[in-house]
């Protein structure tokens, strides 16, 4: 390679750049300022420094969707495209939401090396929003988890908080083995290390007999490690004790940004490599085909019902968007299965994922931004310190109603329209048959459901008498962070079907070039 | 049989006996003796004296934290080994990025200087 | 009698990610899940390596040199933390962190 290849190279990659070297600067900005500046200072000065960082980002982010150019570096190792930017934009947004949670509340006593975690974090998500070859996912996916281990685990002196860190790292660790260890069947049985080339090989293999047992023994392997990522039911177990562990900025990027890259990338795995060995799921359990459908389909199942029956249990706040998040969560993995009877997905899946994803993540980081602002005046996280609060703290109550109806799928919201479009790209994927309408229509049940608790969150906030009745006041700059936030999601409400268009016509959408 | 899988036979065998002879005693013993389990019987055995504490005792963090930088840094050679030895094929630019990987590296080591780290207390 | 193929070596892997996995399950102790962990991330490099040795190309050696660094980065996280909850608590039992439940 040549000097002169760099400059286009550094052009898609700046982003990355940027980023990684916003988080070496905050951990020597640590370095350099433990001794001058006191804690509080540090935090609001590297605070702001960062998200003045990521404010560049989304300046380079937005130059690159603008331009509507692709590169494509070793074999999908790296593929910059407008579409891919959008996916970082949001994922930065929620970041930063999660930045601004943190500018005042001293939580951690290194808070130059907590900003480089959730920086470093950042990075490994964009590298995954852009990774089309199995190593760059599992690396990473690894890139993206580990400072989060170390985030969930960073209130030293809090029992709740080392122990949800801990199982989220045991969980994660063991997730990591059972991608990798399928990782290298899969790549073992076919010599593919990109995403496209596996799929190239699969099509190859049909009149060849097939891929054979260990490759969809790997493919499977693949979708638990994809699963506890994603925390689908049976495999979230370590998504409520980590939520409710972590300090809430902590908790907003697991449950925003990092969930947004993990559907993502399972997104681009099934759907765009794996597809010829999807089978289906449609009509009854005697006219399916096997592959990754039924096992994705009983997954989806399984974390529909114990997220939103589980979530009706919950007496604390973050636990119940923990579990709220595994039901989101099986949502999503209903418009993985929209393939029809000779396996091709519905023109909506992809696009739907997306819009679902990028909303979900927006709105889950208003929810934790605005619970941040309401946790303030409270003793703790559980619903009952929360009684009343809408008369303490009328701002950020409102938009933590505006969020929750979002999540719940009021019409208006942008929340609304992402389920909408995830259940139509199911019901259209068989449309003759109604093939998919058992799952949609369980589904649908199950948000009943939700709607329930999600109004009984409000409600909580909002009907019940406050017992003390202080005011808390919420900062500045967090206000800015909520009406944005907000904006955003009633924004892309407002125009569903044009948003969904856009990720459309960016092309590839979710699947892979070429 | 080739005579090669024969001389494992013959390993297998001998083995075999030594674990005949050597459990059949201890399997004597367990059906024959009384049981009167005692706490003092349960206790590790020190030479004779009364053992004390947890065996579970702390270490300095400090030399935790110097052995997990020593691990980290130590393996970041397995990248440097083979863009070394094969810097005659790839070029400049590889060493320009090899250049970047190993800075970063030394961010890293200057970092944890200054957080008294490397100080082995 | 022949050398060991690919065959081999696969079964080898896949006991030891069974035994990994098992460890991961069964054992009480933190620090031997953590290893068991390794055991299991291990066990996926040797089945890397075989392939790539039994004509995939250079690839999954490539892959490996990335999984090793991994493997030892999680690691550090995972002592990281475990020394936080032993200083804590003085416990590295699993049955002893079960304070969160369901």
């Amino acid at each position: 390679m040549n000097l002169s290849d760099l400059l286009p190279l550094l052009r898609f990659l700046a982003p990355e750049i940027l980023l990684s070297a916003l988080a070496l600067g905050a951990l020597l900005g640590e370095a350099a300022l433990s001794r001058l500046l006191g804690v509080e200072k540090r935090q609001n000065l590297l605070g702001w420094l960062a998200l003045l960082g990521l404010g560049a980002c989304l300046v380079i982010l937005g130059d690159q969707a603008a331009r509507g150019e692709t590169l494509a570096l070793g074999r999908g190792a790296f593929v910059a495209s407008p579409f891919n930017a959008l996916l970082k934009t949001a994922a930065t947004l929620a970041v930063m939401a999660s930045v601004t949670m943190g500018l005042r509340a001293p939580f951690v006593r290194h808070v130059g090396e907590n900003y480089a975690l959730v920086l470093f974090s950042l990075l490994g998500m964009f590298f995954l929003l852009s990774a089309e070859s199995l190593l760059m996912i599992f690396v990473a996916l690894e890139l993206t988890s580990l400072p989060l281990y170390a985030l969930a685990a960073s209130q030293k002196g809090a029992r709740r908080s080392i122990e949800g860190g801990l199982k989220y790292l045991l969980f994660g660790g063991l997730s990591a083995a059972f991608l990798l260890f399928g990782i290298s069947y899969v790549y073992g049985m076919s010599g593919q290390g990109s995403l496209a080339g596996l799929r190239d090989w699969l099509v190859a293999q049909r009149t060849a007999g097939g891929p054979g047992f260990l490759f969809l023994t790997g493919v499977c392997l693949m979708i638990v490690g994809l699963g506890f990522k994603i925390a689908a039911a049976p495999f979230h177990l370590w998504a409520p004790d980590a939520y409710e562990g972590a300090p809430l900025p902590a908790a907003a990027i697991l449950a925003s940004a990092s969930k947004l890259a993990g559907i993502v990338v399972a997104a681009r795995l099934l759907l765009g490599a794996f597809l010829p060995v999807a089978g289906n799921v449609l009509g009854s359990p005697l006219s399916w085909h096997a592959g990754w459908s039924p096992a994705v389909a009983a997954l989806a199942v399984a974390s529909l019902t114990v997220g939103n029956l589980a979530a009706l249990a919950q007496r604390n706040a973050k636990r119940f968007m923990a579990y709220s998040s595994v039901a989101h969560a099986g949502n999503v993995l209903v418009a993985f299965l929209a393939l029809d009877a000779s396996g091709r997905p519905a023109a909506l899946a992809a696009p739907a994922i997306a819009y679902y994803a990028v909303i979900y993540a927006l709105t889950n980081a208003g929810v934790f931004a605005a619970i941040h602002a309401l946790a303030w005046g409270a003793r703790g996280d559980d619903f009952a310190d929360f009684r009343g609060a809408a008369r303490r703290a009328p701002f950020p109550a409102f938009f933590l109603l505006i969020f929750l109806l979002s999540l719940a799928g009021v019409p208006p919201m942008a929340g609304f329209f992402g389920k909408l479009f995830l259940f139509m790209a199911a019901l259209q994927a068989d449309a003759t048959h109604w093939g998919l309408a058992w799952l949609v229509a369980y589904a649908l049940a199950m948000n009943v459901v939700a709607l329930g608790y999600y109004l009984r969150f409000a409600r909580v906030l909002w009907v019940e008498p406050a017992e003390d009745l202080r005011p808390i006041s919420t900062p500045l700059e967090l206000r800015v962070a909520l009406v944005a936030l907000a904006l955003l999601v009633l924004g892309l409400g407002v125009f569903p079907s044009s948003c969904l268009a856009a990720f459309r016509t960016m092309g590839g959408v979710l699947l892979l070039r070429g | 049989m080739s005579t090669y899988e024969h001389g494992y036979l013959i390993v297998g065998c001998l083995m075999l006996v030594a674990l005949v002879v050597a459990s059949t005693p201890l399997l004597l013993a367990a059906c024959l003796r009384p049981r009167k389990p005692s706490a003092i019987k349960q206790a590790t055995y020190e030479c004779g004296i009364e053992s004390k504490g947890d065996s579970w005792i702390q270490f300095k963090a400090q030399y935790y934290l110097y052995a997990l930088a020593f691990v980290i840094f130590d393996l970041e050679t397995i990248f440097l080994i083979p863009c070394a030895v094969a810097l005659n094929q790839v070029g400049f630019f590889a060493f320009l990025e090899m250049t970047v990987f190993v800075g970063v590296l030394l961010l890293g080591l200057v970092w944890e200087w200054s957080k008294g780290v490397l100080e082995w207390r | 009698m022949e050398p060991p193929g690919l065959n081999h070596w696969l079964v080898v892997s896949a006991m030891l990610f069974c035994i990994g996995a098992a460890g991961v399950v069964l054992r009480r102790n933190l620090l031997v899940v953590l290893m068991s962990l390794e055991i299991m991330l291990n066990a996926a490099n040797l089945a890397l390596v075989a392939f790539s040795r039994y004509g995939n190309g250079l690839d999954g050696q490539i892959f490996v040199f990335f999984v090793i660094t991994v493997a030892a980065a999680e690691v550090a996280v995972g002592l990281a933390i475990l020394v936080a909850l032993y200083r804590l608590c003085g416990t590295v039992r699993v049955s002893d962190i079960a304070t969160l439940k369901l």
